[in-house]
């Protein structure tokens, strides 16, 4: 009886673990629409500090959530992805927000010289600022 | 990080006098793929930085490492968290040459690019096999190879070494434009 019980018990313990294991292994990326970003700012101020002190600004700004407001200067779809450039005062660089799929499909609305306010994942600096998995929240 | 973007610039500003010599692309592709016998592994990144400067045959690439999709969250947080250690290390850069840049015309050509890759703050020469299309309007270069995961000391616990490759596909296609401000 009391074998039998630890049995048991171990199978439980064993069908959650197991459970908790698939659970972690398919854990969903972050849904950037649904997450409340981290940090808010316009275009210049992003490019202004990675130019001026990039690894400051990568421990800021990788990997947050981050919503930028700027001027569009270009919209064009690659790869059936949108991608827009938010305009600085760099002369070099801009901020280029790669779209998701569900933005791209909203990119027709979208005019050069329109300001607008993106959110997305900052992965880094390299001519300009990247962030990915954009969706647009004006 | 700084020396990097400072040759970057560098290779870019020695060439503002003829600006119709520099190509470049912002949304370069580069897909990695790992084999092993648990599972296959693939990223992509299209946010790649290429720059050729189409009078020397100079080439120079930056990549960053949390530009890296992966189908799974998971695989992507031990990618950047454990293996390339994207935040102490959070660019990948090729530099160098086009071998017999000269010889490319406006159909496909095999060539080799001779250089220097760097990842996981870790420097290599290698030689890399491209199948370069270049005309007016741009130059086209496209290929792939192998990387092996130690030569930039990436280190694999035994643990997970039936679900990684030693051996990892590297793709890559960038279509360079002309580069004008």
């Amino acid at each position: 009886m009391k074998t039998k019980k630890i049995l048991v018990a171990i199978l439980i313990i064993g069908i959650i673990g197991a459970f908790v294991a698939y659970k972690i292994y398919n854990k969903p990326h972050v849904n950037v629409g649904d997450t409340k970003s981290d940090i808010t700012l316009t275009a210049n101020k992003i490019i202004n500090d990675f130019s001026s002190d990039e690894s400051i600004a990568n421990t800021n700004y990788l990997d947050k959530i981050i919503e930028v407001s700027g001027v569009i200067s270009k919209v064009k779809i690659e790869k059936e992805k949108g991608i827009i450039t938010l305009k600085t005062n760099d002369d070099f660089g801009s901020v280029l927000c790669h779209l998701s799929d569900n933005a791209t499909q909203k990119i027709n609305l979208l005019k050069e010289g329109q300001t607008i306010t993106v959110k997305g994942i900052c992965t880094g600096y390299l001519m300009d600022v990247i962030l990915v998995k954009c969706e647009i929240t004006y | 990080m700084k020396t990097i973007y400072t040759i970057l610039i560098c290779f870019l500003l020695a060439n503002a006098t003829n600006a119709q010599e520099r190509y470049l692309t912002k949304n370069g592709a580069v897909t990695f793929f790992s084999s092993a016998p648990m599972e296959d592994i693939k990223a992509d990144n299209n946010q790649v930085l290429s720059i050729v400067d189409a009078s020397s045959g100079k080439m120079a690439i930056a990549i960053l490492m949390k530009s890296f999709m992966f189908k799974k969250a998971l695989m992507q947080e031990h990618f950047n968290e454990n293996y390339v250690e994207s935040d102490k290390f959070p660019k990948a850069t090729f530099k160098g040459d086009i071998l017999n840049f000269d010889t490319i015309k406006d159909s496909e050509t095999k060539v080799e690019v001779k250089g220097t890759m760097t990842i996981h703050g870790k420097s290599k020469e290698i030689v890399i096999p491209a199948n370069i299309t270049r005309n007016e309007d741009n130059i086209l270069v496209k290929g792939e190879f192998n990387l092996l995961v130690a030569d930039y000391d990436i280190e694999i616990p035994g643990a997970v070494a039936k679900n990684i490759a030693k051996k990892i596909k590297v793709t890559f296609k960038f279509n360079h434009k002309p580069y004008k401000k």
